[in-house]
């Protein structure tokens, strides 16, 4: 069943907006918009892991934590885990989400978001040092926010029709 | 509960046992990491593989830079000429008797027999990207191995010392800034010459380590580096003392100092790299990095 080729989820699609993803966090952010910049990665990852469970999973997330600690200059596996725990999260509650409209769905994912902050939070601070103050936890707010926009583009894209098909 | 597309039962393992074995993995990289720096190949992988992608990226700002220094206003120009040629006469006059103090200096040190100092090259660099700081606070450069550099060098910017260079690939480099927590600079206090050790506390600041509550310290002592570590050269500028709080309970003070090179701002920064030794019998300077 899994193999069925949606039209929603094509490699080249998932490969792209990843991509995309990638070269925006490779931006040179400085300042309040650093601080604020949402977790790009993670929320297309968590995307394609809640609409394509079948081609994006744990594997590829974990690689793309370890990008993301290379770019914060931080412990190799401090990202890796706690994406892993973010499609763990969202496989368990895969069947929930899909069933809420953008602003649901994004309030839902916004607990999944925080546990994953906290988990690489906790993993930097096990591993190396305590973290400086809780200016971690600020991608979260922002984060949910572009899941909000990415959910509304997507219902907007597909129009209704895709929605009912599900 | 069968939908589309989620994996039960068959030839794969669950979730709950992948995770696990995934969070085992990562385990071991950051053990692989932390205990045995087993992963600098693959940072330097990743590295060669950004670098062109963040000089790129970081084209459009400069474009916008570029575009924001061509209009500047024409008398906002023509000041800061005049200003510039009034420091570049004072600097002409602080230059002259350097180089008076520098003759007299190497004549006394050949009558008391010291060695040379070692000399200072330095290499430009530019910022291309800044990560989070949510652990150490580190900038990348955009030069590397191939420009000469090396682990453990200091980096300035026109006001003084930035950091030291803590990773350095192919081309490009990591810096630990100043301010970065757990990053030591041991400094004297320029009025006393008193010498004690700065450390970093993060969110852009460092404190003065270990100064007995006796010590003659004020707000607004400049703080230099001392150069005993080898390390960093005598005499950079790093800090300046905000604020000295005296604690009931322990022996020392508790003096904060801003940094006075611009960390959050400064683009252009100068790697400082020994000059290789003019007599054969001077040792290299090595330099390890205190971290």
């Amino acid at each position: 069943m899994n193999a069925a080729p949606h039209e929603t989820g094509s490699w080249r699609r998932i490969a792209g907006t990843l991509t995309l993803a990638v070269l925006l966090t490779e931006l040179p952010w400085d300042g309040w918009a650093l601080s604020l910049r949402p977790d790009f990665i993670l929320v297309v990852v968590l995307f394609w892991v809640l609409h394509q469970p079948a081609r994006v999973g744990f594997g590829i997330a974990f690689m793309l934590g370890l990008l993301a600690d290379f770019q914060d200059g931080v412990v190799f596996g401090q990202h890796a885990i706690a994406y892993a725990l973010g499609v763990y999260l969202v496989l368990f509650l895969r069947v929930r989400l899909l069933r809420f409209d953008p602003l649901r769905q994004a309030a839902q994912m916004f607990p999944i978001l925080l546990a994953v902050q906290l988990a690489a939070m906790l993993a930097g601070w096990l591993a190396v040092e305590p973290p400086q103050g809780l200016a971690i936890l600020l991608p979260v707010p922002s984060s949910v926010l572009l899941w909000y926009a990415i959910a509304l583009f997507r219902r907007a894209w597909h129009g209704k029709s895709l929605r009912d098909a599900e | 509960m069968a939908m589309p597309g989620q994996l039960m039962f068959a030839r794969r393992l669950g979730p709950t046992a992948r995770l696990a074995i995934w969070f085992a993995i990562g385990v071991a990289c950051v053990v692989l990491d932390v205990r045995y720096q087993a992963m600098e190949g693959l940072r330097s992988g990743l590295a060669l593989l950004l670098e062109p992608v963040r000089v790129v990226l970081r084209a459009p700002t400069d474009v916008a830079v570029e575009l924001n220094g061509f209009f500047t206003r024409h008398r906002l120009l023509q000041k800061e000429r005049d200003e510039l040629l009034a420091e570049r006469t004072r600097l002409r006059l602080d230059a002259e008797a350097a180089r008076d103090l520098a003759r007299e200096n190497a004549s006394l040190r050949a009558l008391l027999g010291l060695r040379e100092r070692p000399g200072q090259r330095a290499i430009q660099a530019a910022l291309v990207y800044q990560g989070h700081d949510w652990f150490a606070q580190r900038i990348t450069l955009d030069r590397g191995i191939a420009s000469g550099l090396g682990n453990g060098l200091p980096v300035v910017d026109d006001a003084g010392l930035v950091g030291q260079l803590t990773r350095v690939y192919a081309g490009s480099s990591e810096v630990t800034l100043v301010s970065s927590p757990e990053q030591l600079t041991p400094v004297y206090i320029e009025r006393t010459g008193q010498r004690g050790l700065a450390a970093g506390t993060g969110h852009g600041r460092l404190e003065l380590r270990y100064m007995p509550t006796q010590a003659d310290v004020r707000v607004g002592d400049r703080l230099l580096t001392s150069g005993i570590d080898r390390v960093y050269p005598p005499a950079l500028p790093v800090a300046r003392v905000t604020r000295i709080t005296r604690s009931q309970s322990g022996p020392y003070l508790r003096i904060e100092c801003v940094p006075l090179a611009g960390l959050d701002r400064a683009r252009a920064v100068l790697v400082l790299t020994a000059e290789p030794p003019s007599h054969p019998a001077a040792p290299p300077p090595a330099g390890k990095a205190p971290q």
